[in-house]
């Protein structure tokens, strides 16, 4: 059938010969070609993939101990001194067994991470004489050590995958609050779209700093506590996003043929709306992340943050406040923050920029 | 209902309150559809035209009763029954979950192309998906009818991965043809199926309609804002002005003979394919369509009408039967009524 009109379709046709690719697909391809923006991308994902096997590399467990023809995996398990043959009280301390083993030669060793120093663990013992904590960064200890004697280097790691690791959690959850209540608002509108927004208006005026400073000091904060009031307080603004979205796509005509088909409001909302209603969600979240690792180090660095000795950038800043000689206590947990906040910055920009339509803006 | 209608409009009235001031309190309302009753016979296709505005979507959309989801404080009034093996229902009656059981047997084809596919989903999930709520098909049962009905459209089957995007107007409006076929209807409400595409194309896509119509032996309401794109295609036509029927009989007869002032001056506007042959009177409407906030008293076209008296703000007049199966909503004409004079006259 459709004789006639099979000609100009075949024509039509040729256009669209090539590959298929669904708008997401065409918008990663754009991403990738946003250098700044993409490598920035590779290396925070990198980084922080890295962050989760850091012990291998970075920590004060040994990887391998061969004691008396028995190899023991400390990296794994826990080792009291005494099972290697170390006279110390508790866990063994593997730098000090590895000089041990060393002296006795019993063929006896130890292999431990290439950066041998752990985040939590006070090296005052083993500074030296004349050495007082902090100490400068020297090759032993890239970034010195800080106040209680701890390698700041392996520190500020640790940091970045608790700051971003918070950070990400908040994010989410906050989306999520953002888009089941938008979504609500948006697509049913009158009485309850009324109803949260005022009480939303309301929440909104509560004064965050204060809450948390109260909670603070009636609560121990812990990870879990700051992500919960972190999510209290960061949902709202993407909720006005997503109400917005979902009002205006509703009035379109994919969503009434959806409803004339009979769909449920569930599969319209999730199925239909919100798949096209993502953009403002994805724009915005890189600078999210940034905030929430923001509001994490100045939180920490006021004191009301996580609890110590979780490592952290906010606490290694508070430190160096109490002497300005030790700059070291300053400028490097500025640099990782820098460099993060600056890297995620970039995916965010380099994300707009994927998803504008307009081609001749890109940036180069 | 009659015996050979599938569906019955009856003094249809459909009102969207606009609301205003510091209360939001309702201040004046647009009469979108003002008292319109429609027959659509099994396997015709009516054609409905009129000017932009004057409510030809609404009507589709109260038909399909999906008025109430994007306004939900719109206020309608009137019947719309329809035939259905169990017997006859009045839509308008029905909840969206009661309604739900009869949405595979009406379809709308969308005005445009361009929203009313999902560009979040590829072509062959838009044409699976009414299957989902109206079939208890297999996976593989869906895709098999999916790839039938692209054919069926002039599409190939092999395009069902391809996101509407990658499509012209003409394809995706297929796609939309297609998606509106997937649950066998009985009834397709197609809203200007054509008139967001390029001349070459409307033709190919009215065609397919008309192909389409006559295989599955649909019952069609064709709506367009244009004489010429319904006159191929439709039994019958009407004719709407500001939010009520002004003439309604056979295609034939509003084509080559209308009646009612406002039809003769749309059909005026149509471009004859040989302007040498006929030497057709033309006939330029003065000012602009009324707001349907503002309606004229009495009969809307008043304002505009070439031969209006001062009896015409009166009452709205109904439609009359001026010749066989042709009605017209105006006194005053008769139908070998000429009205190219009073037009000189009064310029
Ligand atoms: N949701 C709504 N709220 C308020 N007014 C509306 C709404 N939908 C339609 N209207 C009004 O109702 C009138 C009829 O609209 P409708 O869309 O039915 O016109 P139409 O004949 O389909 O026009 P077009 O040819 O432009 O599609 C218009 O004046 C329009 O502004
Ligand atoms: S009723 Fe009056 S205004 Fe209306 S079409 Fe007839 S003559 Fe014109
Ligand atoms: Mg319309």
């Amino acid at each position: 059938m459709a004789e006639n009109t099979t000609e100009t379709v075949q024509i039509e046709e040729e256009k669209s010969k090539k590959v298929s690719t669904s708008i997401f697909k065409k918008r990663w391809k754009k991403f990738k070609t946003l250098k700044r923006g993409y490598i920035s991308f590779l290396a925070i994902v990198f980084l922080y993939i890295f962050s989760f096997i850091i012990p291998l590399f970075f920590g004060r467990d040994a990887l391998m101990v061969k004691y008396n023809d028995n190899y023991y995996f400390p990296i794994f398990k826990f080792r009291l001194a005494s099972e290697l043959g170390q006279n110390i009280q508790g866990e063994a301390n593997y730098r000090l067994l590895k000089q041990q083993y060393k002296q006795e030669d019993k063929g006896n060793w130890v292999l431990m991470p290439f950066y041998p120093y752990g985040p939590n663990e006070n090296l005052l013992d083993e500074l030296g004489e004349g050495n007082n904590p902090p100490t400068k960064p020297d090759f032993t200890h890239w970034a010195g050590t800080d106040n209680r004697g701890r390698d700041v280097f392996v520190r500020l790691l640790y940091g970045f995958r608790i700051g971003l690791s918070f950070s990400l959690v908040v994010t989410a959850f906050s989306y999520l609050i953002a888009i089941i209540i938008g979504a609500i608002c948006g697509y049913f509108g009158g009485k309850v779209d009324i109803i949260i927004q005022r009480f939303i208006e309301i929440w909104s005026t509560l004064p965050f700093l204060y809450v948390i400073i109260i909670v603070s000091s009636i609560l121990q904060p812990n990870f879990f506590l700051l992500i919960i009031i972190l999510t209290m307080f960061g949902w709202i603004g993407m909720t006005y996003y997503i109400r917005g979205e979902f009002l205006r796509e509703k009035a379109r005509d994919y969503v009434s043929a959806a409803v004339s088909m009979g769909a449920s409001n569930r599969k319209i909302m999730f199925r239909h709306i919100l798949p096209n209603s993502l953009t403002p969600l994805i724009s915005y979240a890189p600078f999210t992340i940034v905030a929430n690792i923001f509001s994490l180090v100045s939180l920490d660095f006021l004191g009301f943050g996580l609890p110590p000795p979780t490592p952290s950038w906010g606490e290694l800043m508070g430190q160096g406040l109490e002497g300005i000689d030790n700059w070291w206590l300053i400028v490097t947990p500025l640099l990782a923050m820098f460099g993060t906040l600056l890297s995620i910055t970039f995916i965010g920009e380099a994300i707009r920029e994927a998803f504008d339509p307009k081609v001749y803006s890109r940036l180069k | 209902m009659k015996a050979e209608n599938i569906l019955e409009v009856k003094n249809l009235r459909v009102k969207f309150p606009i609301h205003g001031g510091l209360f939001l309190k309702k201040v004046a309302e647009v009469k979108a559809v003002d008292g319109v009753s429609l027959e659509l016979k099994r396997g015709e296709t009516l054609g409905l035209v009129g000017e932009s505005g004057c409510g030809k979507s609404t009507i589709g959309k109260a038909i399909i009763n999906i008025l109430k989801f994007s306004s939900p404080d719109v206020e309608i009034e009137g019947e719309v029954w329809l035939r259905t093996d169990k017997g006859e229902v009045d839509l308008l009656k029905l909840d969206r979950g009661q309604m739900r059981e009869y949405r595979g047997m009406i379809q709308m084809i969308f005005q445009d192309p361009y929203s009313s596919l999902n560009s979040r989903m590829s072509v062959g999930q838009i044409i699976e998906e009414p299957m989902l709520y109206h079939t208890n098909k297999s996976k593989a049962e869906r895709m098999e009818k999916v790839a039938w009905l692209m054919e069926k459209v002039g599409l190939q089957a092999e395009q069902s991965k391809r996101y509407p995007h990658e499509f012209s107007g003409g394809q995706r409006q297929r796609i939309g043809i297609a998606r509106s076929l997937a649950t066998d209807p009985k009834i397709i409400v197609a809203d200007e199926p054509v008139s967001a595409l390029d001349v070459s194309i409307q033709a190919q896509v009215i065609n397919l309609l008309q192909e389409l119509q006559e295989e599955f032996d649909l019952s069609l309401l064709f709506v367009a804002h244009d004489l010429s794109v319904v006159e191929h295609i439709s039994s019958r036509i009407a004719v709407m002005y500001l939010g009520n029927l002004v003439e309604i009989g056979n295609g034939i007869d509003i084509y080559h003979n209308p009646i009612h002032p406002y039809s003769k001056a749309l059909l005026s506007a149509v471009p004859l394919p040989n302007p040498n042959k006929v030497k057709k009177e033309r006939i330029i409407l003065k000012g602009d369509v009324p707001s349907p906030i503002n309606k004229p008293s009495g009969c809307a076209f008043r304002t505009r009408c070439p031969i209006a008296k001062a009896e015409c703000a009166a009452s709205i007049p109904p439609l009359e039967l001026k010749k066989e199966n042709h009605f017209a909503a105006c006194p005053y004409v008769s139908y070998d009524t000429i009205i190219t004079e009073s037009i000189e006259n009064k310029a």
